[in-house]
């Protein structure tokens, strides 16, 4: 238990802190596009996730659907970050609004992958 | 292994990234390929929510992104399609396996693919010079077709870094020879 308790405090706090400054990007503006950043980023990872356990055989070799699934991930993460940019080009939210989701969501996003790369299982089991 | 009637003995420059080759390059591909979409969506959004031009405030924006501006980008993924679905090992020219005819059959659908790719960025130059530049319009409009030829860019860049991670030698045969 390297990874122990208090770990798992901070990144909650940390997750919260995200989904506050997305929410309140939100509601300080009255214009509650900026939510989809949130979306986005909790749907990050799912590709991965569901394309992890397709591929890899004993060599370690990657395949088509591991590729599949590193790609459409790539594609998630830069669409969040892109969607409030191009709201706030376009002036139909607030550039402050803007900064805060970018600043939201990617508290969020760190927070899933430090919290899968300090609890993965897969690695330390057969050591 | 030296093949005299081959025209290209590999296409692509073999780049080394040591273990993690594939990953990063299919990571920055999808990367790529969701920037240049972007740039073109910020466009189209942008053109929905079109003010005046500066300095006039009663006068409708001249142009707006209509059809004719996605069409290059439809053309662009089809030929992302076609090229990411084809069989890397096969278009390679190892007519060891299989019978030659699907080496031929492979490079022609794999020209049909960069062709259409081409077409789109072709497309996409001729609508920027016919539609914005010809016209005139001021900055605030031509940004449209700038946008449209960037996506293009970054559709075709995005193909090639996916195309060099996926081929040549992979660590399966790595761990082989070792």
């Amino acid at each position: 238990m390297a990874a122990g308790l208090r770990t798992v405090i901070l990144l909650s706090f940390v997750l919260a802190v995200g989904f506050l400054m997305i929410i309140l990007s939100c509601a300080l503006w009255h214009n509650w596009l900026p939510l989809l950043v949130a979306l986005t980023f909790i749907i990050a990872p799912l590709p991965n996730a569901i394309f992890a356990h397709c591929g890899s055989d004993e060599y370690g070799e990657t395949s088509g659907p591991v590729d599949l699934g590193r790609f459409l991930t790539s594609i998630i993460v830069v669409s969040g970050f892109a969607l409030p940019i191009i709201l706030a080009h376009s002036e139909v939210i607030d550039p402050k609004a803007c900064v805060m989701s970018i600043i939201g969501g990617g508290l969020v996003y760190g927070t899933i992958l430090a919290y899968s790369a300090a609890f993965s299982q897969e690695d330390s089991e057969y050591e | 292994n030296y093949d005299p009637r081959r025209v290209c003995l590999n296409p692509f420059p073999e780049i080394s990234l040591g273990k993690h080759r594939r990953t990063v390059g299919v990571y920055l591909a999808g990367a790529l390929f969701a920037l240049a979409n972007w740039t073109f969506l910020d466009a189209a959004v942008l053109s929905a929510h079109a003010r005046s031009p500066w300095g006039q405030p009663d006068t409708p924006p001249p142009v707006h992104v209509t059809f004719v501006d996605w069409i290059p980008g439809i053309c662009s993924l089809l030929g992302y399609m076609v090229i990411a679905l084809i069989d890397k090992d096969r278009v390679c020219g190892d007519e060891g396996f299989g019978d030659s005819r699907a080496v031929w059959r492979a490079r022609l659908i794999l020209f049909i693919g960069f062709a259409l790719m081409a077409g789109g960025l072709a497309g996409s130059v001729t609508v920027l010079i016919l539609k914005y530049i010809l016209n005139g319009y001021p900055e605030q409009f031509t940004y449209y077709g700038y946008a449209n030829v960037s996506q293009n860019v970054a559709l075709m860049l995005s193909a090639i870094v996916l195309w060099i991670a996926q081929s040549g030698s992979s660590e399966y045969e790595y761990n082989l020879t070792l």
